[in-house]
């Protein structure tokens, strides 16, 4: 099976459902609430049975937040990447660790550099930054005392 | 007796003794409960079996292991954030500290990114010489676990022996990049030496020994009496979870899921070289240890057919020198000695990424610790934390 059809049986299955060919794994744009309803799709239906990482990346002129589920199959050697887009502030995004154990770090990790909050996540605990720290690093306008921006290399 | 102060904490003021800086508070622990036998037990941030800064509580019921709770971050440098404010160049370097043990196959992760969002052709010869490069510093890596984990479990021998043939391979790695351990070698399109000439001479000559010394370490550690009592069926993990924890490299192997970058998402010239992947059958600790020793004689199969079909030509493609790729994204990925390398990098088309995403095996091999290590011993808690070889700055990046 290539990504395509992985796709076309996704939009056969949600119609509606926004795909898009992104090199070099395709990609699928859902929304927040019906993300667990795709990946457990993906997961049993068409086997990508392995989450590569959970990320996201800031879009500060768009106002939103959008996060990046890379999923790959080992039984059909296929990515697929899975986009939730989602408002930059107060972003809410149900957790996907039940779905994939690997998820839980990677969404504490997402969660403490971007701000977003994984809904019904077991372990919601800061992983990688220390506790006195305000604001999302990852975030474009985060701003700390000891972040100071080099002078332009020409 | 009674009147012995230790330093002068007594006689500190009894508020100052009382308030706890705001930095220097702690995580809760997860609660034991008074009426059983359970304890925690903590372990780290400094401790020998960690290999590196990390720590963990366990919560022990007698000696077995009940639960336990990773706690990760203590070398955390921020370097997603560090590398939206560097060049596509700049950023390099860094990639070689996030592991120590494997900066050739971190820096090959990164440049192939920059290269397939440039749309870069590399010649022939860079790709030999980065498969070249790549599986030395696979054994390296290979070999300084071998090295650690026969410490960590009370085997000294196998720690010279091991140190003995990976300094053959750093001093290789040093002729030829300038550095042992963070060797920057790698740049966009190419390297940014040639190798050096007497390369293939050394290489060969490692190549004629070390098949045989592979063997003897193979003997002394992981086919030894007391290591197998130590490692046979302690620290199973199945398949499906291995998959599910995001494992890669010969932990999961070990699980008895043939996965490997190079051959299942194929990069470089590895679809034409003939190689083996070894496949564990139980996924417990002694799996681990054997198919790291397996890969390693694969990884010397590889090196003979790079050496033989090695081209003439150049060692680096004319890339632009102001990199300035055009807005997108990849992902790429490597086999690195411990699992799947990735980079995604997304593009808005400036000399500067919009954002790096590094996808480290360490992280996902460690985050399975607790379902691995539940209702075990305290006593293999060593032996199987040791087999999922962790380089902390990977976790923590």
């Amino acid at each position: 099976m290539r990504a395509e059809e992985a796709l076309a049986a996704l939009r056969k299955r949600f119609p509606g459902v926004e795909t898009r060919p992104v090199d070099p794994a395709p990609g699928v744009t859902v929304p927040p609430q019906s993300l667990r309803e795709h990946l457990v799709f993906l997961r049993d239906e068409l086997a990508f049975d392995f989450l590569v990482f959970v990320t996201a990346l800031d879009r500060p002129s768009e106002g939103a937040l959008e996060l990046v589920y890379r999923l790959f199959s080992h039984e059909t050697r296929v990515s697929v990447v899975v986009r939730v887009r989602c408002p930059r502030d107060g972003a809410r995004v149900p957790t996907v660790s039940d779905i994939f154990r690997t998820a839980e770090w990677h969404e504490r990790e997402t969660a403490e550099l971007f701000g977003i909050v994984f809904t019904d996540h077991p372990d919601p605990r800061r992983l990688l930054l220390p506790d006195d720290l305000d604001g999302y690093p990852l975030r474009k306008d985060f701003t700390h005392p000891n972040l100071i921006r080099l002078p332009e290399a020409r | 007796m009674r009147n012995v102060t230790f330093g002068n904490r007594d006689k500190m003021p009894p508020t100052a003794r009382g308030t706890v800086p705001a930095a220097t508070v702690v995580q809760p622990l997860p609660s034991a409960s008074a009426t059983s036998d359970e304890f925690l037990l903590n372990i780290g941030p400094q401790h020998p079996a960690t290999h590196g800064v990390l720590r963990v509580v366990v919560t022990m019921d007698g000696e077995v292991v009940k639960d336990i709770v990773p706690h990760i971050g203590y070398v955390h440098r921020g370097l997603e954030k560090l590398f939206e404010n560097r060049t596509y160049e700049q950023i390099i370097p860094f990639t070689d500290r996030t592991d120590y043990l494997s900066a050739i196959a971190n820096n090959f992760a990164y440049v192939r990114g920059v290269e397939m969002l440039l749309g870069l052709e590399v010649p022939r010869k860079v790709e030999y010489m980065r498969v070249l490069m790549a599986e030395l510093n696979r054994i390296a890596s290979h070999l300084l676990w071998l090295a650690a984990y026969g410490l960590d479990m009370g085997a000294f021998t196998p720690f010279l022996y091991a140190f003995r043939d990976r300094e053959e391979i750093v001093a290789m790695i040093e002729e030829a990049s300038g550095g042992r351990l963070t060797t920057n070698y790698f740049r966009v399109g190419g390297f940014v030496h040639d190798l050096p000439k007497d390369f293939f001479a050394r290489l060969r000559k490692f190549l004629a020994r070390f098949g045989k010394a592979l063997n003897e370490l193979d003997t002394l550690l992981v086919e030894n009496a007391i290591f197998v009592a130590r490692t046979r069926g302690v620290g199973v993990i199945g398949k499906e979870r291995a998959v599910s924890y995001g494992m890669t490299g010969p932990c999961l192997r070990a699980s008895n899921a043939a996965f490997d970058v190079r051959r299942d998402m194929p990069y470089s010239i590895y679809p034409s070289l003939e190689f083996e992947i070894p496949v564990g059958r139980n996924g417990d600790t002694w799996d681990r240890s054997w198919v790291r020793i397996e890969e390693m004689r694969q990884s010397l199969a590889i090196l003979r057919q790079a050496m033989e079909g090695f081209p003439e030509g150049e060692h680096r493609a004319r890339a632009p020198r102001n990199i300035e790729p055009p807005a997108g994204e990849v992902y790429s990925a490597v086999e690195g000695p411990r699992g799947e390398i990735g980079f995604y990098i997304v593009s808005d088309g400036t000399r500067k990424p919009y954002r790096v995403k590094m996808r480290k095996p360490s992280f996902s091999n460690f985050s399975a610790l607790p379902e691995i290590l539940r209702g075990l011993k305290i006593a293999d808690l060593v032996a199987v934390m040791g087999s999922l070889d962790l380089v902390v700055p990977e976790i923590d990046r």
